[in-house]
């Protein structure tokens, strides 16, 4: 068959016909579907994943919260732990509350699809644990910060010793690209000096064996085949595949290097790659439920966080 | 039907590539369902002489008859190296191709080289597409000797103002998508493809808004990218966001109609 004739003769057999993903009603047996039963199949395959998004944000943007929920609908995602850090200035307590206070207005309009996680800014440490207690208090289940700090400089040891306490996660924005925060220095992009990087991260999670940190985004930038390679053994440092960058055999290299109990959904508001790369990855039918859903409900229930 | 508008077989120096072979990828689109993909060899960016990547690829699509029944490989012209008209001739001419690709960044010369223009000329009067690709991996986790800078939109965008009546794709849009006016208008009067693989199709639905329809075509950027994300964007648009005949447009349709199949 030449390829006039291929074409002529695929066009009459149309691959299937794709309903509104917002119409399927995944069921457990819709995991079993082959990804090759055609558009339909693979959409209900997807959405029948359970999906708690570890890493994902408000306020960044100008996006509502309409769209977040909007995302989750559309790929099946039970509930997104939602934050605002500060990303901008010298995030003063004032600049962290009033990004909490976007946060959980969210989740009071969200109840059932939103949750929340604080951001604090540990140069204040008077004011951020009392920030702990507050948002905690209506209902926040973790801590998500940037670089203002990095994540072992003793400024953030009563931090990592309260969160530890609690029971709740810290997911620390990171970074590990040529120049910024002290990753390969020859390269100096003088920018993000306090950015967070692989080798803070072990030395942290050393130092706080019964902490629980989440290195942030393999797929936001970072160099993710040295991300995982570094952080190897530190058990306690969880990593996301959320971010921008859906490369091949990314999720898959996280799981062969890390094991499959440290590898996190996430998506950092890029929905269809943070899916997509799941999806596609050369993984067993429980790798994929446990990166989806079953680590990170994991690790919210040693808190009494856990969503079921 | 399906069709892919923007896959690679070869290597890439800095990174393991999973699947980078004609092997690779036919796997992959027999597990997604995919008819024919446009092919180019990744090992033409790096090799100063890009026409025995070409050759490469001309030989391995030949090799087996479903690699020649769904493979539709485009060449990479470099038109600042000798000989760079007879490769032209050669890919379009002896091997079929129908399309080439060019990489301006990584063959070191500037959007308005006379060179680049008389070959995307070149390109239309022999009715074959030009894809240009606004870049191949992100440089924010590059290698210390790969690029380290990227070009968005808009510095392609004179390229197609200067050949305005050749066929153009724009592969994985993940570099800023930040445009005038008048380059928007440029790309939208244009006879222009784009495909769904790039990082800043935040929300699909937006983007078949801003740009048409028309504009879009399945890629998946394979196997730098995953195989899924790029399908995913079309498949999981709302029945109120495209009906099943834009989606046919998106699927295959757009693909066929640009390239002439």
């Amino acid at each position: 068959m030449n390829r006039r004739n291929f074409v002529r003769n695929m066009a009459t057999s149309a691959s299937g016909i794709i309903l509104g993903s917002g119409l399927l009603q995944a069921t457990e047996a819709d995991a079993q579907i082959p990804p090759n039963a055609g558009a339909e199949g693979r959409i209900k395959k997807m959405m029948s994943y359970r999906k708690l998004d570890a890493h994902v944000h408000l306020g960044l943007s100008n996006d509502p919260p309409e769209l977040n929920v909007d995302f989750a609908e559309r790929l099946g995602i039970d509930r997104m732990f939602l934050s605002k850090p500060v990303t901008r200035g010298p995030g003063a307590p004032e600049d962290f509350r009033a990004c909490n206070d976007v946060i959980l207005a969210a989740m009071k309009r969200y109840p059932g699809k939103l949750s929340g996680m604080l951001t604090l800014n540990p140069t204040y440490k008077k004011e951020s644990l009392e920030e702990i207690k507050r948002c905690t208090g209506e209902g926040m289940i973790g801590i998500k910060v940037y670089y203002q700090v990095k994540i072992n400089d003793p400024l953030f040891y009563p931090i990592i010793e309260k969160a530890a306490e609690m029971k709740m996660i810290i997911l620390m924005h990171a970074e590990a690209s040529l120049g910024i925060g002290g990753y390969r220095m020859k390269y100096d992009q003088k920018i993000k000096p306090l950015a967070s990087i692989p080798e803070d991260f072990i030395e942290a999670a050393a130092r706080y064996p019964e902490a629980m940190l989440q290195y942030a985004h393999t797929g936001g930038g970072p160099d993710w085949e040295y991300a995982c390679k570094a952080l190897r053994n530190s058990p306690n440092v969880y990593v996301d595949v959320s971010g921008s960058n859906n490369e091949n055999n990314m999720v898959e290299f996280a799981v062969k290097t890390l094991g499959e109990g440290r590898v996190l959904f996430g998506s950092d508001n890029m929905y269809y790659q943070s899916v997509g790369k799941i999806m596609d990855a050369r993984l067993t039918e429980e790798q994929k439920k446990k990166i989806f859903f079953d680590n990170y409900h994991n690790i919210l229930k040693k808190g009494g966080y856990h969503v079921d | 039907m399906l069709i892919d508008i923007n896959a690679y077989t070869g290597h890439w120096p800095f990174k393991q590539l999973h699947g980078n072979s004609c092997e690779g990828l036919l796997s992959r689109m027999k597990e997604y369902g995919t008819d024919m993909s446009v092919i180019t060899n990744l090992n033409g960016v790096f090799y100063k002489n890009t026409q025995s990547a070409n050759d490469e690829l001309y030989g391995e699509v030949r090799s087996k008859r479903a690699f020649n029944d769904r493979f539709l490989p485009f060449g990479i012209i470099n038109p600042i190296y000798a000989g760079w008209k007879d490769d032209f001739n050669t890919c379009v001419k002896n091997y079929g191709m129908k399309g080439i690709r060019v990489f301006p960044n990584y063959h070191d010369y500037t959007i308005d080289d006379p060179n680049l223009v008389e070959l995307v000329k070149m390109a239309r009067d022999a009715d074959v597409a030009v894809a240009l690709t606004m870049r191949v991996v992100d440089s924010r986790q590059r290698s210390w000797m790969d690029l380290s800078t990227e070009w968005g939109l808009k510095d392609y965008v004179p390229l197609l103002r200067s050949v305005p009546d050749a066929r153009f794709m724009l592969l994985n849009l993940s570099t800023p998508l930040a445009i005038s006016e008048g380059d928007e208008k440029t790309i939208k009067n244009g006879n222009v493809l784009m495909d769904t693989s790039g990082r800043y199709i935040t929300h699909f639905a937006n983007y078949v808004k801003r740009f048409g329809k028309n504009k879009f075509a399945f890629g998946t950027h394979f196997p730098v990218f995953d195989y899924y994300t790029g399908l995913l964007r079309i498949e999981s648009l709302r029945k109120e966001e495209a009906d099943e005949a834009d989606r046919e447009l998106f699927r295959h349709l757009n693909a066929k109609q640009f390239l002439k199949l």
